[in-house]
């Protein structure tokens, strides 16, 4: 046995997890991860003899939510040794080091560990103005990330923001906003986990499965991993049977809502994002927002700020129109207007026909009139 | 050519082929149908109780919309392919106004909409402007149809040939904006199918050449003047089958 085995069985001890605890949790990451079952003895061996690869934590336009989500798990798990596996050199949240101390850290990683480390970027990257709108030691977010994810071996999007732009590239998008894909052009092995934030479960099994294999799960052609992004919310709902049986929450807190409804007619994005949110759920399993009687927002979708609000909608509103106003208000404004319009011309048309009657025919038998008037 | 002379300056013509007909009844029932079912689908009204294990509203009227968007889908690609294969009416030239007559023709069709001119450019089958309307209606036909398969071929089940679609779901601007594009157009289309019905009845009565009957008979009866002064040099047998 290796003395990172050692050091790994040591350190589960230490932390009070047995053994057992510790297969549990690779047959769940196999699991998620839809490999078959047998592969957990592997991911397992993975796990506990893996070289420490480095990684670097960058933040950029962020909320540092998905830092928060991932460090706020509820009680200490397996996944945390997982992580521990990791060597963090640099993350700007939670690191002891400080001001050029901790540039230093990643200056080291990036100069010492070329091709070889692995970036997580949360948040977007500002390009108007030079980048100003984000500096990091007086570096503009944009420089950092190419020079850093540039040099990564693989990169992580972690989040909306840095998958697809997310809050900060919502419209008008004043500081020119971009995900971590359009700022770093012809990044490599780029990995995008949208979700407002990420979940931690779906970042564990990613990092599990590099850990394992040494190269990304398949990605869908948004760069999604597709074990978590591959299947619609609305699919695996629990709550699709009151949706395919005609049983919808009409009004926050009625009889529907109670019971369990769909939240369709709440505004519930789950039939346009795709996430695994009602097989791994958040809090360590604990609920989702369908499952505890919110509709789902859409956080996981490119531009969700733009196309999936008004969030207790399930349609955007009409273009150039104020909020209060719905495609249908519109549409049923629009026809009658259109019926009310020709009713008119019909009007005018018979009025104007009907005057015309008493003229005298014109002098040509051949004129038009004559034979239209003979053929009604 | 002459088939019958209610008036003498009158001609019998065969403008609607039977193919013509058919789609035209299949997409203007098929719309309705899905117009109904979409607007339940958009809007879900009567709430069901019971076991949700033993109610399929939802799932019945999404199981009419999708049927009949196959009827819709297969009469839209036939009415396109007939474009080709149909008489001179029914070709693809009388819907863009791809020539400098009809083109021309185009304002003065307009100015008769708007009581700048008494009567309206003799055309035997679409008008310059009618066409160009149907070719934005068909347009919209193909959106509906790109939009409605982006939405159902994310959630097509496993080994069906609908999933192919799903990479029209970027096309559209994502699943979200293509339900919205969805919705909107059908509006469209309800709009459209009031002006349709009113501006055939309206023509009917103008050109007194029973426009209206002749989607269900397929002839219009034209004022042998009207064929030349449109420009229509001849009407041969092919033109005037039957």
């Amino acid at each position: 046995m290796s003395d990172r085995e050692n050091w790994f069985i040591d350190e589960l001890e230490r932390r009070g997890v047995s053994r057992r605890e510790f297969l549990g949790f690779c047959t769940v990451m196999t699991s998620a991860l839809a490999l078959p079952a047998a592969l957990s003895a592997r991911v397992a061996k993975a796990i506990q003899g893996a070289e420490k690869p480095v990684l670097v934590w960058l933040e950029f336009q962020d909320c540092c939510g998905n830092t928060e989500s991932f460090l706020r798990a509820a009680r200490p798990t397996v996944a945390d040794i997982v992580l521990d596996t990791l060597s963090v050199d640099y993350h700007e949240t939670i690191m002891a080091a400080a001001g050029t101390q901790a540039e230093e850290a990643l200056r080291t990683v990036v100069g010492d560990k070329k091709g070889q480390y692995l970036v997580v970027v949360e948040g977007s990257i500002p390009t108007f103005e030079s980048g100003a709108y984000c500096t990091i030691g007086g570096r503009a977010a944009i420089d950092i990330a190419r020079e850093v994810c540039g040099g990564a071996a693989a990169t992580i999007a972690m989040g909306t923001c840095a998958a697809y732009g997310g809050l900060p590239a919502a419209a008008p998008n004043p500081t020119g906003a971009l995900s971590v894909r359009d700022a770093v052009p012809g990044i490599k092995n780029l990995v995008n986990l949208p979700a407002c934030p990420a979940n931690a479960e779906n970042i564990t099994a990613l990092l599990v499965h590099y850990l394992t294999f040494k190269y990304w799960p398949p990605l869908d052609e948004f760069g999604r991993p597709l074990f978590a992004y591959g299947q619609l919310i609305h699919d695996n709902c629990e709550r699709r049977a009151h949706y395919d049986a005609g049983q919808y929450v009409e009004a926050w807190g009625d009889e529907g809502h109670r019971t369990g409804y769909c939240l369709y007619k709440m505004g519930c994005k789950g039939p346009v994002t795709f996430q695994n949110c009602p097989r791994v759920r958040w809090n360590e399993g604990t609920n989702w927002p369908i499952g505890c009687g919110h509709p789902c927002v859409g956080c996981a979708e490119p531009d969700f700020w733009d196309k999936m609000t008004p969030f207790y909608n399930h349609l955007q509103g009409p273009p150039f129109l104020g909020p209060g106003y719905t495609v249908d208000r519109v549409g049923v404004a629009a026809t009658a207007g259109i019926a009310a319009a020709f009713a008119t011309h019909g009007l005018i048309s018979y009025i104007k026909r009907s005057r015309e009657k008493p003229e005298p025919a014109p002098a040509t038998p051949q004129s038009t009139d004559a034979k239209k008037g003979d053929a009604v | 050519m002459i088939q019958d002379q209610p008036l003498a300056e009158t001609v019998r013509v065969y403008v609607w082929e039977w193919p013509v007909r058919v789609c035209h009844w299949l997409i203007a029932g098929s719309i309705a149908v899905m117009a109904v079912t979409g607007l339940y689908i958009a809007n879900p009204g009567p709430i069901t109780t019971g076991l949700a294990s033993q109610r399929s509203l939802m799932g019945l009227v999404k199981l009419i919309h999708y049927s009949t968007a196959i009827v819709f889908g297969i009469a839209v690609i036939s009415r396109i392919w007939w474009m080709f294969a149909g008489n001179n009416y029914a070709r693809w030239d009388k819907f863009v106004p791809a020539s400098t007559k009809r083109w021309k023709a185009l304002g003065p069709t307009l100015g008769y909409y708007l009581f700048r001119l008494r009567k309206p450019p003799g055309f035997v089958g679409h008008n310059p402007l009618a066409g160009l309307a149907y070719t934005i209606v068909f347009a919209v036909y193909l959106i509906m149809l790109g939009t409605g398969l982006a939405m159902y071929s994310v959630s097509a089940h496993v080994g069906s040939p609908l999933r192919w679609f799903t990479f029209l779901v970027p096309w559209f601007g994502g699943l979200s904006t293509a339900r919205w594009l969805h919705h909107g157009f059908m509006w469209m289309l309800i709009g459209f199918a009031v002006h349709h019905v009113y501006s055939a009845v309206l023509m009917s009565q103008v050109e007194a050449n029973a426009t209206v009957e002749s989607i269900f008979s397929g002839y219009k009866f034209v004022p042998r003047e009207d064929l030349v002064y449109s420009g229509y040099r001849f009407i041969d047998r092919k033109d005037t089958r039957g």
